[in-house]
């Protein structure tokens, strides 16, 4: 450890002594952690790690649509030019109105749709030959303990009605397995992680917030629904009751969207700044420590993968049990 | 100083108070959660559960903290 810490301190000295040469150390090592972030972010191309693989088609809504098959062609189109890699008009600097292209992140997620599709319908398949007898195969056992944990472990212990956990389960199931598959992508080599982005866990969990509220609305009746809105007070109490309900409708999908998108993103950007420690002292000293380190790092973040996956099945699930409550019509 | 370091000093300061706050909660549910599995073992999985929930809502308000922190150094 010692030894390492003289030698982060001897290649210091060594960038002092030479201006010149200072500089263009300073702006690499800018670079490295800058590329950091341009790494994590978005690209209108398909990459494979650092490998551009096709270009993505470009699609902007600004005055009408307007669809590109690659940047270079929307380049030339001259209406939309692209500064610090955000698209922006040509005439004022401004960015479009809206911006629906196909990104890197976005076919990762159709990689990950495409293959649980494929799997599981092979497996139905499989399934309906087979009805009311075991499952055939590896994969249709491993599914079928996926299938089972999540309804007895994860809904049937927060949902207490058998029936409504039976109606819901197939969406938990797919929440899980989506969330679960898109994690390990991004952490297949050359794989990129698209829970990192915002709009992937926001609409999670937009389709969460309906699952909560409609499930709520479906088996308890609207009655109960707006009843839960004084959350149990006496009625003399609405009118501080009633904002703080509504507020936490609102706060349980965004800490859903944040939760999952910063523990993706958080993983990654550590193990990169550690290894662009690496090239910011310029040392193989420091490789010792550091490699190790980074694999640690990588296993943590495949129990990280599992583990919100998990989360947020299971804060969806509990949540809905709550909404839900203890007041389900009789005929459930 | 120039503002920009000041901002890089806050979202250091402000990294470090989310770290401690988030490892002091966590600690004391493994804590809670230990000892509890301790006095009846046959309710681990039960408790388990819940010390991870317990533990992913403490992250994640340690996580809007810590996305501050990152926005200060972003911007």
């Amino acid at each position: 450890m010692s030894f390492s810490i003289d030698n982060i301190k001897h290649s210091e000295d060594l960038s002092t002594n030479s201006s010149a040469v200072d500089t263009v150390h300073k702006e690499a090592n800018a670079d490295v952690f800058g590329e950091i972030f341009a790494t994590l972010g978005d690209h209108n191309g398909f990459y494979i790690g650092p490998h551009h693989v096709c270009d993505l088609p470009i699609v902007l809504v600004d005055n009408g649509l307007h669809v590109y098959f690659s940047k270079s062609s929307m380049l030339s189109s001259g209406l939309f030019t692209e500064v610090d890699h955000s698209i922006v008009r040509t005439s004022d600097g401004q960015a479009p109105a809206l911006d629906l292209s196909v990104t890197n992140l976005v076919v990762f997620q159709w990689i990950a749709i495409v293959f649980i599709l494929l799997v599981f319908r092979n497996i139905s398949k499989k399934k309906k030959l087979a009805y009311n007898k075991p499952p055939k195969g590896f994969l249709a056992n491993v599914a079928e303990k996926i299938i089972l944990y999540v309804r007895d472990e994860i809904v049937a212990p927060n949902i207490p009605y058998p029936k409504i956990v039976n109606s819901l389960t197939f969406y938990f199931v797919a929440t899980f397995i989506f969330i679960l598959v898109v994690n390990i992508l991004g952490l297949l080599p050359g794989g990129h992680t698209a829970t990192s982005a915002i709009p992937l866990t926001g609409s999670l969990a937009l389709i969460a917030f309906f699952v909560i509220n409609g499930a709520a609305i479906k088996y308890s009746g609207i009655k109960s629904w707006f009843k839960h809105l004084l959350g149990g007070a006496p009625v003399g109490l609405a009118p501080i009751m009633v904002p703080i309900e509504i507020l936490t409708l609102f706060i349980k999908p965004f800490s859903l969207t944040i939760r999952l998108f910063a523990n993706m993103t958080a993983g990654h950007i550590i193990i990169l700044s550690f290894l662009g420690l690496l090239f910011f002292f310029n040392t193989y000293v420091l490789a010792t420590i550091i490699v190790p380190f980074s694999v640690f790092l990588y296993l943590l973040e495949l129990l990280v993968a599992f583990i919100q996956a998990f989360v947020f099945t299971m804060l969806v699930a509990i949540y809905t049990g709550q909404s839900i409550g203890d007041h389900v019509r009789s005929e459930h | 100083m120039e503002s920009l370091a000041i901002a890089y000093l806050a979202a250091a300061i402000g990294a470090g108070l989310v770290v401690i706050g988030a490892s002091i909660g966590i600690s004391r549910i493994g804590a809670a959660a230990l000892e509890a599995i301790g006095r009846q073992p046959e309710a681990g999985g039960q408790l388990r559960t819940s010390m991870i929930i317990a533990a992913a809502l403490i992250e994640g308000v340690a996580f809007f903290a810590a996305a501050i922190c990152l926005l200060l150094v972003l911007k």
